[in-house]
């Protein structure tokens, strides 16, 4: 439990100096130590599986891809009005959420309903005795009983690529000069240094 | 925005491959244990935490890294963007066909069988539930989610990376 | 306890101790060259010994949890201070400009003016 809060502490301080920063820079790097931070109350959680993706995708690929694109734009962001109707909403939402999560159950309970479905059980118990070969459940579920969300999200993969590659394509045709970026040493350096 | 300056790029040179030696060393000595990792996630996902999209996402990671240190131009010659684009189609064709050939592989008195009905896959006949069926399925369907996850972070850093020139914007 | 498990609990507290020392210098350090070493202080000293304490804790497990283990500590050998090398080499190109020398009176917590290396 102490640990929980103090990572939770942690989200919560990077989440606020996220959104205060105006060097982009800086809130990109954050935002990588925010996805991280998450993966390690996922795995607190005993939720190995999406803590390492988690981990993979937000404190590995996100992070380059955000910094790619500062780098074509500017690195601070511009100076913004304070204006009260946002914060406003933000707090008004925030206090319903928070108000709809007292009548959760508490966690790990065995009486929750999420629990007690027989669709849980059923799960556990075909793993179990019938695919036997496959120790990991939650692939099991992933690849085999909720086959078609697997397969819904890879096409979602599939067309944020293809709708990346058709708003930014058409630059790859042009990038030819030799300039744009670390150009390998010329041959006598290269062997002159091995 | 208020001004119209564009963004202004430091006006020194890239790094020349020389003075990176030190990066240089560590990523190659580096970059296959990636790699291997990458493939050992993808192939162990029925027995540990791992599966589709944790291992595309290294393997992508691992290219991207050679073509930071080593330069774009080098990364295109390895994989290069016409076999991205393959690549981001390929995983969802193999993830469709699996559940095709279910279809197909489970035709019988009552007309096709069930989409991405794993039992029917195995040689051993598909009445109930079929271990071998399910593994083999599951393996060709994770296949398929890693190499349209790989290739799609590896397509965007393309697009990313080619046009990290503002000024060169028409 | 053990006399293994003595020696687990010493290096993990001593490297404890170095995080908590690397925290402290990125707040105490005048410029950007020190605050990456002390950084690095953290990634390496700190994360090296906690792991090498938690190799003492393998107690009736398998023999591979030590060996991977063993795995993680050289991988984070290996990559920490090359990414606190790339970091101080990108910052050096870029020409973030260094304290030289401390200032006569030789207080630690007084920023100096930074002088053109």
């Amino acid at each position: 439990m102490p640990i929980e809060l103090i990572l939770f502490l942690l989200l919560f301080a990077t989440a606020v100096v996220i959104a205060r920063l105006k060097d982009l820079f800086a809130a990109a790097m954050l935002t990588g130590i925010f996805s991280l931070v998450s993966a390690g109350l996922f795995t607190l959680m005993d939720a190995v599986d999406v803590a390492f993706t988690e981990a993979a995708v937000g404190a590995g690929i996100s992070t380059i891809l955000m910094l790619g694109t500062l780098s074509m734009t500017t690195r601070n962001e511009d100076q913004q009005p304070f204006r009260w109707l946002p914060l406003l909403v933000v707090l008004i939402t925030g206090a319903v959420l928070i108000t709809g999560t007292l009548d959760m159950p508490a966690y790990g309970d065995f009486q929750a309903p999420a629990h007690q479905h027989e669709l849980y059980a059923g799960f556990i118990e075909t793993t179990k005795e019938e695919i036997g070969h496959i120790p990991n459940i939650v692939t099991v579920i992933l690849g085999s009983f909720r086959g078609y969300d697997t397969l819904g999200e890879t096409t979602v993969i599939f067309t944020a690529a293809v709708g990346v590659f058709l708003l930014l394509g058409h630059r790859m045709k042009r990038r030819q000069d030799p300039a744009s970026d670390a150009q390998p040493d010329e041959p006598s350096e290269a062997g002159g240094e091995s | 925005m208020s001004d119209a300056r564009p963004p202004v790029r430091d006006q020194r040179p890239p790094m020349r491959m020389r003075e990176k030696l030190i990066l240089r060393v560590v990523s190659k000595a580096l970059i296959p244990f990636i790699l291997l990792f990458a493939l050992y996630v993808q192939f162990h996902g029925d027995f540990g935490p791992g599966g589709g999209f944790q291992a595309g996402v290294i393997f992508a990671a691992g290219l991207v890294l050679y073509g930071v240190i080593f330069g774009l131009s080098s990364l295109e010659h390895v994989i290069s963007p016409r076999l991205v684009e393959i690549g981001v189609a390929l995983g969802v064709l193999l993830f469709g066909g699996v559940g095709v050939a279910c279809l197909v592989l489970g035709a019988g008195q009552e007309g096709v069988g069930n989409f991405l009905d794993y039992n029917v896959l195995s040689s051993h006949g598909g009445e109930g539930v079929d271990a071998h069926g399910q593994h083999l399925g599951i393996l060709l369907v994770e296949l398929g989610v890693g190499i349209t996850v790989a290739s799609s972070m590896l397509g965007i850093f393309y697009m990313f990376a080619g046009r990290s020139r503002p000024e060169d914007d028409s | 306890m053990t006399t293994l498990e003595l020696i687990a609990a010493a290096l993990l507290c001593l490297g404890t101790f170095f995080c908590l020392v690397g925290g402290v210098g990125i707040h105490r350090m005048p410029d950007f060259y020190t605050r990456t070493h002390a950084a690095s202080i953290t990634d390496t000293l700190g994360a090296g010994l906690m792991l090498i304490g938690l190799m003492f804790l393998c107690e009736g497990q398998h023999w591979t949890v030590p060996v991977k283990l063993g795995m993680v500590l050289v991988f984070v050998l290996l990559t920490s201070p090359t990414s606190g090398h790339a970091l101080v080499k990108a910052a050096a190109a870029e020409g973030v400009r260094w304290v030289t020398e401390p200032s006569p009176e030789s207080s630690p917590d007084m920023e100096d003016s930074e002088e053109e290396a």
